[in-house]
């Protein structure tokens, strides 16, 4: 290969983020709609900016499920008693929670220059999907998906 | 078994000793108090102070029962522990609580009222701290199911499992404790707690009954989920839980006539907690041995080796004169003192470093009240009795008035904030207090009756 790529040469520009007051209900629906490239293809995770635009947490599809599932349930193992329709009903008991109180807080993030060994180890060794790139100003400007790097390997091994 | 009932403190000397020991003692309550460390920390790094400080010598601190760590309480706790790990995967707590929902065909109160049993029993046999832990969070799941307020059900476990605990030597670690100290069996308890206990029990139901039987309210549909609901299908390990019901008979049993036979009680416990670790067949004890509260069993060996600090530069003999000063040496008025002042005591400061301080002061009591008894003679002097269970109940039960009284009452309101159920401190006291004033108050008028009225 003759072209070293970097973080910046396969991520994917990022348009839409979340709030952290926003609510779980508003979330879903921003997620659900977001940009794609091209389309409202809709994300699975996201970014939330404070205010003044820097990156305070992420929230993914698996952070809004575990909010839906109770605390409790890790305590005790009570799933085989549990009733049709309870996923629904705890879904509409956290509607109105907010983003800051489901979001991951501590997301590790790539500058423009990192290397893709060091994006592609974080996000295997933490078993994530994707990673947010910051530019010098410390302001996300995209996203680094598993996938890319993927491809990025495959266009290695062809 | 040898009875090292001599405390070896020195004349009173108020020494550059004496003080160092003060200052640590009073400096671990004030830390304990705050909480802005933890209350383990705190104990560890004030016991090797005392160490350090040459306070006590090490020899003291490990193999002298009356100024260092009591093993017999630290095994006893630890073997408990292990039992309970090896338990807890068969689903047997599960099981019980389902079962006890459905007996209540899904009634609310009923069940408010079953889980209090529940939880009472389960803390006279385990610790507190494990039955809330195993009940709280079925609790939650229940009260969904319902789609009722889980706080007045939270706050009624709470109160069982202190007032359950209370009833038994091994149900709370003050009761560990006072027996280990007194050279008290098990049954001594049974006879002398179990009974008010409960009669404290019943009156505590009835109230729950007034205050909360109109509150609890739901409908047939939802009372189906609970009727729906098959308990067996919390039983994960059937041939584990038979292993485990018979060693926790044959505990229960060797708790009975341990006294008869002359055996220790961390001995009982220690063999249930080694046959049982062998009967599951485990590859990986560590799983078991790890999962022991190591947290709470270093808080236990701190306070003992601060406490025998203490104990040995004479601080606890001069408090315990004062003690006699006030009540005169009064037994009945000690008595009754004993009472208010512990449940006031843990509801401040937790009951665990209350007893240790309070249980050398008790014989240090003892000893100048009768100066020529030795031994049980001295320990179980026959007026010196009622002070001990003074002590127990007031401890015990004075837990309940407020948050931090007990370690169970931090763990549920741990559970209730984390589900989304916060629990305010004042939430808490209102129904905490009147419930502490009320089973002390009848503390009172038992040992009144029982050791001063009716035996003259």
């Amino acid at each position: 290969m003759e072209v070293k790529m970097k973080a910046r040469d396969i991520m994917e520009p990022v348009k839409d983020s979340l709030s952290p007051d926003e609510t779980l209900k508003d979330a879903v629906v921003k997620m659900e709609t977001a940009w794609r490239g091209e389309n409202r293809l809709g994300v699975k995770g996201m970014n939330v900016l404070d205010s003044d635009g820097n990156l305070v947490g992420m929230v993914s599809i698996k952070d809004i499920i575990e909010a839906i599932i109770p605390s409790y349930m890790e305590l005790t193992e009570v799933a085989d008693f549990t009733w049709d329709g309870m996923l629904e009903e705890m879904a509409t008991k956290v509607a109105h929670k907010k983003v800051s109180e489901i979001m991951t807080k501590d997301v590790k993030t790539a500058t423009e220059d990192a290397p893709l060994m060091e994006c592609a180890n974080y996000l295997i060794t933490h078993n994530l999907q994707r990673l947010p790139v910051v530019n010098k100003e410390n302001k996300v400007v995209g996203m680094i998906y598993v996938r890319d790097i993927y491809y990025a390997l495959t266009r290695v091994l062809h | 078994m040898t009875l090292s009932t001599t405390i070896e403190s020195k004349p009173l000397v108020m020494d550059i000793t004496f003080w160092m020991a003060t200052t640590i003692f009073i400096a671990t309550y004030v830390m304990i108090v705050s909480e802005k460390v933890h209350k383990t920390t705190i104990a560890v790094l004030a016991a090797a102070l005392m160490l350090v400080l040459k306070v006590l010598d090490q020899h003291e601190a490990f193999h002298i029962e009356s100024l260092g760590v009591d093993w017999n309480v630290i095994f006893l706790l630890i073997s408990m522990m292990i039992i309970i790990n090896l338990m807890r995967p068969t689903g047997i707590f599960q099981y019980i609580a389902i079962k006890s929902a459905k007996i209540s065909r899904g009634d609310p109160l009923k069940i408010m009222v079953l889980f209090a049993v529940v939880t009472a029993v389960l803390s006279a046999l385990l610790d507190n701290v494990t039955t809330v832990l195993l009940i709280a969070p079925v609790t939650l799941f229940i009260s969904d199911a319902l789609e009722v307020d889980p706080v007045p059900f939270l706050l009624v476990e709470v109160f069982a499992s202190n007032i359950g605990g209370t009833a038994t030597m091994i149900g709370d670690p003050p009761n560990m404790m006072i027996a280990s100290r007194a050279k008290l069996d098990f049954m001594a308890f049974i006879y002398h707690l179990t009974p008010i206990v409960l009669v404290i029990m019943v009156i505590f139901l009835l109230i729950v009954k007034i205050v909360f039987g109109k509150k609890l309210k739901t409908t047939e549909a939802l009372k189906e989920r609970i009727i729906q609901m098959n308990e067996k299908e919390a039983i994960k390990d059937p041939v584990m839980l038979k292993k485990s019901l018979f060693v926790v008979s044959i505990v229960l049993v060797g708790f009975i006539f341990h006294g008869a036979f002359h055996y220790e009680p961390a001995t009982v416990a220690f063999f249930g907690a080694g046959l049982l670790l062998y009967l599951s067949g485990t590859k990986n004890p560590h799983k078991y041995l790890a999962e022991i509260e190591w947290t709470t069993i270093f808080f236990f060996i701190g306070l003992f080796i601060v406490i025998g600090g203490v104990v040995k530069v004479g601080l606890i003999k001069w408090m315990s004169m004062q003690m006699i000063g006030v009540t005169e040496g009064n037994l009945f008025a000690t008595s009754m003192v004993m009472i208010g002042f512990s449940a006031i005591a843990s509801a401040i400061v937790d009951n665990i470093p209350y007893v240790a301080t309070m249980n050398p002061l008790v014989v240090d009591m003892a000893k100048h009240l009768w100066p020529g008894e030795t031994g049980i003679a001295l320990l179980q002097h026959p007026d010196l009795m009622p002070v001990w269970w003074s002590l127990a109940l007031g401890a015990c039960l004075g837990g309940n008035a407020s948050p931090v009284g007990a370690s169970a009452n931090v763990i549920v309101l741990g559970i209730a904030e984390k589900s989304g159920n916060k629990i305010s401190f004042l939430r808490y006291v209102a129904y905490g207090v009147p419930i502490m004033i009320l089973t002390i108050f009848i503390s009172m008028i038992y040992v009144w009756l029982r050791y001063y009225f009716f035996s003259g």
